[in-house]
């Protein structure tokens, strides 16, 4: 009888271990290949793209102000609010788990340039809107609904992780020929005394061509 | 049990070892930021090598890349036709020097036979709500001009190739610009021309004075210093809670398993 009960705790350990070390894994894995894009110590080889009056930048509606958020491959659906930089000069973030935030001085999502959304991976008691974030893949869709109701969709290029303090901020927000939109959050392990993570995440999409 | 402790002890080392190296590693501080752009009409397709290493493949009139970091220093910068795989004397080559921090254009000027490159340093700052705005003289052949609103001021007076000139800062909106001899003959209608806010531009007037076109790039958007706090650590604190739970129960089990067989060992004997 007694044999059983410590099998079953046995297992129930393991079971318990194994499953917090597979988000650790992944996580590892992820920053894994930020190595591979911030060692090389000269970062270049971009591609040209084209200028541009050669995507008929008139004949396309401007996007609004984004005012919803869903990526169906990850469960998220949630709403958009706008904010700006404060007196630090950092992008402010929801003071919830639900809402995510678009940097408003920079581009809307649709124009032309990188627009950029960031929401919570935690809140205070448990997993926010952007948990599910690192699982999302090449390939994966977005849809951005704006203010009058226009849906904008983007694909996810790539998902990248940065160690703090070294995330390409320039290559996120920064100018950029074509229709780009980059989604922030924060993983990798949780560090109390400096009340932050230890990395931040970038998912990097590209407005869908119709 | 003291080799369990003894394996946490080294993982939180490590980590803290990690965490210092991610604060000490200040990336970009000892970076410049350099684009390059074909503003040359009848050159070809050309591939850009920087140090002998290509960078860009491929590059058309009115091609830019975005912006590359490069270490702060002297840089070998050469253009090459693009089938020339290399081989042979480059179009050009020229020094480059860049100060960390700093953005810079180059932009490959002139018709072929006289190539050259036009180096600029670029603004990455704007007051907030407003907008920034440069012109490039980039045409080869076309006179001297003034850019200014159509029917009002000149913004930007004796523009000469291959100049750029200094920036200036101007309310958001939209403007009825014009490129005019300084005679006041319009020789391009740039009206309509939208300068968004927190914004910095370079607008290249370019090709030949007969096919002049204006060439709009985007040198800066508003940004922060630091990448936002997306998160308050609620995920974290139920994943090491997790993982105790999960060793205690192992542990637990251990002891009790040593119990029972000690127990059966005894009821044998």
């Amino acid at each position: 009888m007694l044999g059983i009960a410590s099998l079953l705790l046995i297992i129930g350990g393991v079971v318990l271990i194994l499953s917090s070390m597979d988000k650790e894994r992944a996580e590892s894995t992820s920053s894994g290949n930020s190595e591979v894009a911030t060692s090389s110590g000269i970062q270049l080889k971009k591609e040209f793209s084209p200028s541009s009056d050669e995507k008929a930048e008139s004949t396309s509606p401007t996007p609004g102000s984004p005012e919803h958020i869903r990526i169906p491959s990850i469960g998220v659906d949630a709403p958009i609010i706008a904010t700006g930089l404060d007196e630090n000069n950092e992008m402010v973030v929801p003071d919830n788990g639900e809402e995510v935030a678009w940097f408003e001085p920079g581009r809307e999502p649709g124009e032309e340039g990188n627009a950029v959304l960031a929401g919570h991976v935690d809140d205070y008691s448990g997993p926010a809107v952007f948990f599910d974030l690192e699982k999302l893949q090449p390939g994966d869709e977005i849809t951005i609904t704006d203010e009058r109701d226009m849906a904008w969709t983007f694909i996810v290029d790539k998902v990248e992780a940065y160690p703090l303090g070294e995330a390409p901020i320039r290559d996120i927000f920064g100018p950029e020929q074509g229709r780009k939109m980059n989604l922030l959050t924060c993983t990798g392990l949780y560090d109390a005394s400096a009340g932050t993570h230890e990395e931040r995440l970038a998912v990097y999409t590209t407005m869908k061509q119709e | 049990m003291k080799k369990v402790f003894a394996l946490f002890v080294t993982v939180v080392l490590l980590s803290s070892v990690f965490a210092l190296e991610a604060f000490a590693d200040n990336h970009g501080s000892d970076e410049a930021m350099v684009r390059i752009a074909h503003a040359s009409p009848d050159a070809p397709a050309v591939d850009v090598y920087v140090n002998g290493d290509a960078v860009v493949e491929g590059a058309a009139f009115k091609d830019a890349t975005d912006y590359m970091n490069l270490p702060a220093g002297e840089h070998e910068v050469e253009i090459d036709a693009a089938d020339a795989d290399g081989e042979g004397d480059p179009v050009i080559s020229s020094m480059l020097t860049v100060e960390a921090g700093q953005a810079y254009t180059v932009a490959a000027v002139g018709m072929l036979e006289n190539l050259d490159l036009e180096v600029a340093m670029d603004s990455m700052e704007v007051s907030d709500g407003m907008t920034k705005v440069r012109v490039g003289h980039l045409s080869p052949d076309a006179p001297t001009v003034d850019v200014g609103l159509i029917g009002g001021d000149a913004l930007f007076s004796g523009a000469s190739f291959p100049a750029i000139t200094d920036y200036q800062e101007l309310d958001a909106g939209t403007y009825d610009l014009e490129i005019r001899t300084e005679d006041g003959t319009q020789v391009l209608d740039l009206s309509g021309t939208t300068l968004e806010e927190n914004t910095v531009y370079s607008v290249f007037a370019v090709n030949t004075a007969e096919n002049l076109e204006a060439w709009v790039l985007t040198d800066y958007t508003a940004m922060p210093d630091e990448m936002p706090q997306t998160g308050m650590g609620g995920a974290q604190s139920g994943m090491d809670t997790m993982l105790l739970a999960g060793l205690g129960a192992m542990l637990a089990g251990v002891l009790l398993a040593g119990f029972a067989f000690n127990r059966r060992r005894s009821h044998q004997s």
